[in-house]
């Protein structure tokens, strides 16, 4: 019969439309700027820098182990030199990464031996400036450790366990208590003590590169 | 107090006349010493009242135009799951404010190489017939603007004009997609004119006039029954309200027979190098257009401002209404666009045969007994009876042989 | 005079003349459209509002409608070889247009019912023009249906054989 097909369409239309008021599956849409999807544990953006308890503690040693690996070239290093002997000291004195040129990929995670470059989570960057807008300084690459802990939980509590056994193995006594003493108490999972910042001195030996383990 | 609301809007406009009369009275004392003479408060009065009319009536279609904008992406939304407008005011209500607002402000382009003054007069002359349509439609009790003998022809030919307006934005704008547009939109209105004014005619022939006061006048009954003698309850009446539906779809351009303007193949058909506040001419004349469909389906079948008297008259014209534009809404939704050849098949080969045939049906019910209440029973079911009979025809013959699939001799 | 009879013969005329001297053909039709509404104005001037809208419904509704259709579906608009003003096509418009006036105006001026003006208060309603048509003018009316039906088919007749051609 004629008009059939219309009668079955029409059926189904106002089902939505009306389902859209009472079941959240018929209405899908999230109010974005809002409301947010809670994001996946392991999902990732742009790369940033840990520090343990102040920013002064933290764990890079300007290696440039990721200056070299980075596919897009745009992570760049100046090692700290000693003001007085101008011996290079164990931590950077620039660390720029432009976010325009990253691309995410997570190799400057992957083979950063001290665990001092995770993937960051916060994906809503603009600017005005076309070309330095997205350059970001190391003032603005370093984020605490407790933040890491927030963001990937399961991940961060590995990190910290190997940082900590690698620790022990390389320096039992030779720990120096003056590092400052780190609270963390954030972090909502269980985690092993934490671990102490590496120091400029401390290790002489890189502890393993931590495996890909998302 | 059901005649106080009933007849609420005419007292506001008496007093409102009684103002200006008496004002007028003041300003002539004033510069000539003496009130107004009767002829002179007689023209003051009558003039008020025109411009009251035509202030009220245009003021609240303008904002239902608003309303029915906002109603349409909110329904369409909901059925393709997502909000809607949802940001401006309370349930995003004020959105046409928004996008008025957004219309106005826009550049105002007109293509180089446009005819200027057709481009330029189309928008205006596309509006002009959407808004006098209104002019033959009765609101309420004692609520018609014009109480013309010919009214329903008025409505069809006003309507007739807005062809030649879409032509000429089509052809002004000198743009090939613009020009199919207005080609598509001329032969479809051209040809679902026909069926339409056949759908209106068993209306005409029962009632025995083509006034609009007139045939909603047939349709009242007493009290709480003032809903049984709308034409749709016939057989022939809601056969014909259907056809009438499907003819006033086509004839708005709306869809699933917007052609015209079809996204997806002519950008926007017609209005293409149409911007800003001429573009927004288009788009109320549109909705407009569809409203005064819509009212002419509820005066003709729907028993116009008749209704049980828990509401006032004209409430239950202007709600009839909004269910006819909830259902061109819903139809929106649901359907896709037809093809042209499916569209000129179904509007010859399918209404217009069935439309013929609704008006032999209407003359059968007109000329069978219907004193008693069983003779009305079994006029009832033989021209119901003609009407099934009539649309499995359609169905089986016609239509299937219309929606024949087609042959592609390239693109299989 | 009156000042609406005035204006509707403006409207009328200039109509009229823009329709036959404008070299755009579409300006044409659109100025004859505005010719059909000038002479719809005049039937409602006369109190015959029902010949006046199907003026308008038949006349702006379909007729311009098809005349647009029929420029659009010609190939060459534009005239190539413009004819001289005393070319022989124009003395032969003029002749026929000098033709048709002439029997007009006789037929005017020798029928006294054309002449005489309509008594004051009569009105003609639709009811009454319907059974004019279905009873004393039935006849003319049918010739007329069927004069129409033999030009559709006609016009039938030509497309298919077009179509044929085309096979």
């Amino acid at each position: 019969m004629l008009g059939n097909g219309m009668i079955q369409g029409l059926l189904v239309t106002a089902r939505n439309l009306l389902r859209s008021y009472f079941d959240p599956e018929c209405l899908t849409t999230i109010q974005y700027p809002e409301e947010r999807r809670t994001l996946p544990e392991n999902s990732r953006c742009f790369p940033f820098l840990v520090y343990d308890g102040t920013p002064d503690n933290l764990r890079c040693v300007a290696c440039k182990i990721c200056e070299q690996e980075c596919p897009p070239q745009c992570i760049y290093i100046e090692v700290e030199r000693d003001a007085k002997t101008g011996k290079p000291v164990r931590r950077p004195r620039v660390f720029d990464i432009d976010y325009s040129v990253c691309m995410q990929c997570q190799i400057c995670a992957e083979v950063c031996p001290f665990d001092a470059i995770k993937m960051d989570q916060i994906y809503e960057l603009s600017g005005t400036d076309r070309f330095g807008g997205m350059l970001m300084n190391k003032g603005a690459l370093l984020k605490s450790n407790e933040y890491y802990h927030q963001m990937h939980p399961t991940e961060a509590n590995e990190v910290d366990a190997r940082l900590s056994q690698s620790k022990k193995k390389a320096s039992p006594p030779a720990a120096k208590p003056a590092a400052a003493p780190i609270t963390l108490q954030s972090a909502p999972p269980p985690r092993p003590t934490p671990s102490a910042p590496p120091s400029p001195s401390v290790p002489p030996t890189p502890p393993v590169p931590p495996k890909s383990d998302v | 107090m059901y005649n106080f609301f009933d007849q609420l809007i005419l007292t506001l406009g008496a007093w409102v006349v009684g103002l200006v009369v008496a004002c007028g009275n003041g300003v002539s004392k004033f510069c000539c010493g003496q009130p107004l003479s009767e002829a002179a408060a007689h023209n003051v009065a009558a003039g008020t009242e025109i411009v009251l009319i035509c202030v009220t009536i245009y003021g609240v279609f303008a904002l239902c135009f608003g309303l029915a904008t906002w109603l349409e992406r909110k329904m369409l939304a909901r059925i393709q799951n997502r909000y809607g407008p949802n940001r401006v005011g309370p349930f995003g209500l004020f959105q046409f404010v928004a996008d008025g607002v957004k219309m106005l402000t826009k550049e105002d382009i007109v293509p180089a190489r446009a005819d200027k003054l057709v481009h330029f007069l189309a928008p205006a002359v596309v509006l002009a017939p959407a808004l006098l349509m209104f002019a033959f439609l009765p609101f309420g009790r004692n609520m018609a603007p014009t109480n013309l003998d010919t009214a329903v022809i008025a409505f069809f030919a006003v309507g007739a004009g807005s062809e030649m307006a879409l032509f000429m934005a089509g052809w002004g704008s000198r743009n090939k997609y613009s020009i199919l547009g207005a080609m598509r939109a001329v032969a479809q209105m051209i040809s679902y004119e026909i069926p339409l004014v056949l759908a209106a005619v068993p209306v005409v022939m029962v009632v025995g006039s083509l006034s609009t006061s007139q045939i909603v006048a047939a349709q009242g009954a007493d009290g709480f029954l003032d809903m049984s003698r709308w034409f749709v309850w016939t057989p022939w009446g809601f056969a014909g309200f259907i056809l009438f539906l499907v003819a006033a779809t086509a004839e708005s351009n709306r869809c699933p027979f917007d052609l015209p303007e079809g996204e997806s193949e002519l950008v926007a058909g017609f209005h293409v190098e149409y911007s800003g506040f001429k573009f927004a001419l288009f788009f109320m004349a549109e909705y407009i257009g569809m409203m005064a469909m819509a009212g002419l389906g509820v005066t003709l079948f729907l028993g116009g401002w008749h209704g049980p008297k828990l509401l006032p008259s004209w409430m239950w014209f202007m709600g009839k209404g909004f269910l006819i534009v909830c259902w061109l809404i819903w139809l929106r939704g649901t359907l896709p666009r037809l093809r042209v050849d499916q569209l000129m098949a179904f509007a010859w080969k399918a209404m217009l045969p069935f439309a013929l045939f609704n008006i032999f049906t209407t003359a059968v019910w007109f000329h069978l007994p219907k004193a008693t209440l069983l003779q009305s029973a079994v006029a009832w079911l033989v021209t119901a009876a003609l009407v099934a009979a009539a649309y499995w025809v359609v169905s089986r013959f016609v239509c299937r042989r219309a929606g024949a699939l087609r042959v592609y001799h390239y693109a299989s | 005079m009156d000042v609406t009879f005035i204006i509707l013969s403006l409207i009328t005329v200039v109509g009229a003349i823009w329709a036959v001297t404008l070299r755009n053909l579409i300006h044409g039709v659109l100025s004859l459209v505005l010719f059909f509404f000038g002479v719809a104005g005049f039937f409602f001037y006369l109190n015959a509002d029902f010949v006046g809208w199907v003026q308008i419904l038949v006349y702006v509704g379909a007729v311009a409608i098809l005349a647009i259709f029929a420029i659009m579906l010609t190939h060459n608009l534009t005239a190539k070889d413009e004819p001289g003003f005393f070319s022989l096509r124009w003395l032969t418009g003029m002749a026929i247009a000098a033709a048709v006036g002439a029997v007009l105006w006789f037929a005017i001026k020798n029928n006294a019912a054309m002449l005489q003006t309509a008594p004051a208060g009569v009105t003609s309603s639709v009811a009454d023009i319907g059974r004019k048509m279905m009873t004393d003018w039935v006849v003319p009316f049918e010739v007329v249906s069927l004069l129409l039906t033999a030009a559709m088919i006609g016009a039938i007749v030509i497309a298919m054989e077009q179509i044929s051609h085309r096979k």
